[in-house]
Formats: C-alpha cells, structure tokens, sequence
C-alpha cells in the first residue's frame, strides 16, 4: 500500500496496539504538523505512553499505521528504521540516561553514530545542545550525579541531538517543583519557535497543558475522546473530558464499584 | 446447571472460623452456580473482614461461581463503594494444574530460551561481519571489555589453577605411589589441566565473574529504559552491548585458558619436584612427552566455545529482565547458574566426542 503524500511529520491511523492479551491503544488516529505542539492528555493509565512507544516502533501496532514523514516506521524493515528514527527524538519520562557515561556523552552518541563526526566535535556539539537547554557546564557529570529536573533536560538534550523534524515528550514535567516545571514548559516553547518541530507532549500536568498546547488530544481507555484546540477540547461535554479539567473524580456512573459487581440484584 | 441461587446466611462478623465454613460452602457448588450471600446479620464491614470475604468470592468465580451479595448494609456499601472491581481478578488464585502440563510448560519455556540464545547469536554474527558493511565493530569498547575479561581476571585465574594443578598432583600421588609410577604425576597434571581442567575452571570462574556481570548490567539497562532509549537512538544494543562483550570472551578465554594450564602444570610442578623429589629436569621432560599439541588445542576449542555460551547465556539473561531491582538479582544468579551447566554439560559432549574420533 502507497502511503498518500503528506506534509504532516506525523500522522497515525487507526492505531490498535497492546501488551499480551491486553489491548491498551484501540483505533487512536491523529496528526501533528511542524512547528505545532499537540498535547495528548488522559487519566494514568488511558495509553499515553504506550503511543509514544508505538510511535518510536517500541512496541508493534496490531492494526493501522504510523507515517514520519510518510514512512510506516511498521513496515520498515532495519535500514529504513534507522533512516525513520534520525528524525524522531524521544525524551523518556525518567530521561533514560546511559548511565555508564557522562551526560555530554549521552547527548553525542546519537551525533557520533549517525552524523560520523569525530568523538571531540561530537562532544563539542553535544554540550551545545545541552547549554540550550540550561544545562552549560553539566556535560561532565554522571546522570546519577544529576537532579530530576536536569536530567529531565539532559534526555529533552539527547532528543534534539540529531535537530529531528518530531520531538516527542513523556510527561516532562511530572514529578517537578512548579518553578523547574515552567521552565521546561518554556524551553518547549523555546524549541518549536526555533526549530520547527512537530512536538508530541504527553502529560496530566494542568500548569504544562495551559502553557503550551495548540491542539490536544485526550485518550481514556486507548481511545480518543476528544481533540481540538484547547479550548474546543475543554468544551467537549463528555464527563471524562470534565471531570479531567476540574480535576475532579468521575461521576458515580462513569466508575464501577464493587458494589455493582457484587450485589444481587434479583 | 443450577439456575436457581443457593442462599448463604453470613455471620455478623467475618471470623476464621466463619470464613472456613462459608468457603467450604461456596467452593463445594458446582461450576456456573449463583451463590447468594445474605448480608442481613453483617454489620459494618470492617476492611480486614472485606477482604477475607473478598478472598473467598475472588476463589469462587475464578473456579466459575458467581457469588453475589444480598441486603448490604450501609456500612459495608461504603467499605465496598471505592473499590476497584478489578481487584477480584487480581486476588484469585492461580488455578492447579497437572504436572504434565507443568512440564509441559517448562519445556516449552526451555524451548523458547534456546531459540531466543539462538536469535541473539545470529544478530551477534550479523553484527560481527558488519564491519564490511555498513557500520563497523566497536574496537574501543571491545577493549575495554578484555581488560574486564581477561586482564583482571589473570590473578584468580592462575592462583585456582595452582591450587587444582596441586591437589591434582596430590591425589595422583597417593595412587601412583602404590606402582613406584609417581613420575606419571606430570602426565596426569598435564593432560589434565591442558585437556578438561584448565578450560573447565577458567570457564568456571568467568561465568561467576563475567557472566553475572552482563546479565546484571544488561538487565539494570533494561529496567531503567535504557535499552528502550538505544533502540529509539536507532542504536543496535547488540553491536553497542552484546558484540563487544562477546567478541571479548571470545578472545580471552583462550588466553586465560593457556595461563590456567601453565599455572595448573606449575602446580603440579611444585608437589612433583619440591614434594616428591622426582626432579626438576625428569618432570619437565616427562610433561613435554606426555603433552601433544592435540591436547592444548582440544582445550583451546572447549575455551572459546566456553567463552561464547557464557556471553550469550548472561545477555539473554539480562534481556530477559522484567520488573525490579530484585529481579536483576535472580537474572544475575541465573546466568551464572546456567552458564557453568552449560559449560559443564558441553565439555561432556566434546570429551566424548574426542573420545570418540580419537
């Protein structure tokens, strides 16, 4: 099958996927356009890394596709993954680290391998791209030796090594003080104003949501409830959506209690 | 099937004792039965005695009862109000199964072990020709690894090697003694070492050392996302991790194989000549004849095999890792576990073998 021309960095389709039996991504479809930052937000739980994951050909899709750029990262085989992979960074949630080298070390070796640069001018890069995320003079420390936040941004680093076109980000600022949390909000900011990445963010931080969405889209239970602006977004009647902003508990009705389950009812 | 419910009265108090008995009512119905449970006399449900009740009815519809509960006071509708129903699947227990099944399983699991080592070898290989293609091998790393390999593992290597090549010597002596043969201590020592000990106690000691080593550094990788971030990296964990630790043992078992035998014959050397007065010239020209190249090449091959099961055997292990800290605990021991009967069992094969083609 030949793949429709594109512009979109990104587009997913129909995209069913999970772990053993479970099925945990049930028909997510979606688009991200350069220079756009598309939140995807959901309860714990509702599949937001497992996209992320599928996306990057972590874990396999059961049906649909995943277009970068207009190649199905599913139907590549090794070669073109690599060549699929070069334009997409990926910031884990706990940064992932290599914790065997530096942090210097961490953001050159994507350089290193693919663009063939000697280990000094790698390095020399890799500290720049580290001091562009607040982090000048970091670069010799071990990860272990490093905070949260920072090494929040030494993985946000390591993903735009290689300048790719999609930057996709797992909760970035969970876990963060409110004040580190902006700043990383900022430097996302920071990033699709100068670079012109298509940015995928996922996170339930309200304060992130608020600051740099232009579209969202919201998942509970592996599938899309509602997606738009944000504003259209937080119109969506659906309780989920609702209760999600207010951040308030689900309705008795849209939560099963065991008193349902069990009470006999004839 | 019984269609109609069958009523339990429960006590006013979820005790042991009580529970023993509702357990014993419930569990006796047939498959696809409804028992009701008649929480009239139930006061408040205190959450130790909801999860008691909760163990039993988890029990009941794993082995295809329903088991519903009937009058719920407005205590125990709280306590079972912010439950998650889920935990109903969580809480039953695993059904018995025969133990052919059992073993079926457990070789089925062996089954796929050997075709995932089988896997990881063949991605070794593909990554070990890509020097002609493509990428090339990670010579600094590979290095790096030798010296972890081989170079530190020189003084334990040589210091067991004597201390075998002595009690081999040692007990060689007390039987030969009886024939007046005890210059036959240097053929012993000798053919030994260079043939089944030397490569046997050298792999022995790398797997404790080098074995455990992988799989646990490998699984840590795992755990914290690591290799996860590799792969998205567009960067081969095989050519970064698994060829260079391989490539390592490959080349270092044998030598650390040869200082085992020179320090395994030098053991025996030290009870022969000092021990036993045979002569300093007399046991060296008895070792020399009695050593073939055959036999320190024979030992050589077993090394670098030895070498190669070690190092797939502890990263298939650490591959292998899923969930904690814990967890690379056991991966570790597995390898090391695994590796020594693998080692062991595959000079079995080559001594028959050579016994054989002999």
């Amino acid at each position: 099958m030949t793949p429709e021309k594109s512009t979109h960095p990104l587009v997913v389709e129909n995209l069913v996927a999970g772990y053993g039996e479970a099925t945990i991504l049930d028909g997510v479809s979606l688009t991200v356009d350069a220079g756009e930052i598309l939140v995807v937000l959901g309860a714990t739980g509702s599949g937001k890394s497992t996209l992320l994951r599928c996306i990057v050909g972590l874990v396999a899709a059961r049906k649909g596709r995943v277009l970068i750029g207009n190649r199905d990262i599913n139907a590549a085989n090794d070669v073109e993954r690599e060549d699929i992979l070069r334009d997409v960074g990926l910031a884990f949630q706990e940064a992932a680290l290599l914790n065997s080298m530096t942090t210097a070390e961490n953001v050159a070796l994507p350089i290193i391998e693919h663009w063939r640069l000697d280990e000094a001018t790698a390095l020399m890069l890799a500290r720049m791209r580290l001091a562009r995320v607040g982090l000048a003079g970091a670069g010799s420390k071990m990860p272990s030796e490093l905070s949260g936040g920072m090494r929040k941004r030494a993985g946000i680093a390591r993903a735009i090594a290689l300048e790719p076109r999609l930057l996709l980000l797992d909760e970035p600022t969970a876990g963060l003080d409110p004040t580190t949390a902006r700043a990383i909000d900022e430097l996302v900011l920071s990033l699709k104003a100068r670079a012109d990445m298509a940015i995928v963010c996922v996170t339930h931080e309200l304060g992130s949501i608020n600051t740099i969405t232009d579209r969202a889209v919201m998942l509970a239970k592996g599938t899309v409830i509602a997606s738009g602006t944000l504003d259209e977004v937080r119109a969506n009647p659906d309780v989920r959506v609702q209760a999600f902003f207010r951040r308030e508990l689900l309705p008795q009705g849209e939560r099963q209690s065991l008193v349902d389950v069990l009470e006999w009812r004839g | 099937m019984n269609t109609e419910p069958i009523r339990c009265p429960l006590p006013a108090r979820i005790e042991n004792d009580s529970l023993a008995q509702i357990r014993r009512t419930v569990l006796h119905q047939h498959r696809g039965t409804t028992v009701v449970l008649d929480c009239a006399a139930l006061g408040a449900l205190d959450p130790l005695g909801a999860a008691r009740l909760l163990r039993v009815i988890a029990e009941a519809r794993a082995a295809g009862i329903d088991v519903r509960l009937a009058n719920l006071s407005d205590g125990a509708r709280r306590t079972l109000t912010d439950v998650d129903p889920a935990i109903l699947g969580e809480g039953a227990p695993r059904p018995r199964r025969h133990p052919i099944e059992v073993i079926g399983e457990r070789a089925l699991d062996a089954a796929d072990a050997l075709g995932e080592v089988g896997t990881l070898l063949t991605e070794t290989a593909a990554e070990l020709v890509r020097p002609f293609g493509r990428r090339g091998i990670k010579w600094g790393r590979t290095v790096q690894q030798m010296a972890l390999v081989g170079t530190e593992a020189v003084p334990i290597v040589a210091f067991m090697s004597i201390l075998l090549g002595i009690v081999l010597a040692l007990n060689g002596a007390q039987q030969l003694r009886q024939f007046g043969a005890q210059i036959f201590i240097a053929n012993l020592v000798g053919i030994s070492m260079t043939r089944e000990m030397g490569p046997l106690i050298t792999a022995i000691i790398v797997a404790g050392r080098t074995g455990s080593a992988i799989a646990a550094e490998i699984g840590t990788m795992v755990i914290s996302e690591e290799i996860d971030a590799m792969r998205t990296m567009a960067l081969s964990p095989i050519r970064f991790l698994v060829v260079p630790k391989v490539l390592a043992l490959l080349c270092m078992m044998p030598l650390l194989t040869v200082i085992s035998n020179v320090a395994g014959i030098g053991g025996g050397y030290l009870i022969g000549v000092f021990g036993l007065n045979l002569g300093d010239s007399a046991y060296r020209m008895q070792t020399v004849q009695a050593l073939l190249i055959s036999d320190v090449v024979t030992g050589l091959v077993k090394s670098v095999v030895f070498g190669l099961l070690i190092g797939l055997i502890g990263v298939y292990r650490g591959f292998s890792v899923r969930g904690g800290p814990e967890a690379v605990g056991r991966a570790t021991t597995s390898a090391v576990v695994t590796s020594i009967i693998a080692c062991i069992a595959a000079n079995a094969c080559f001594t028959a073998f050579f016994y054989v083609t002999d």
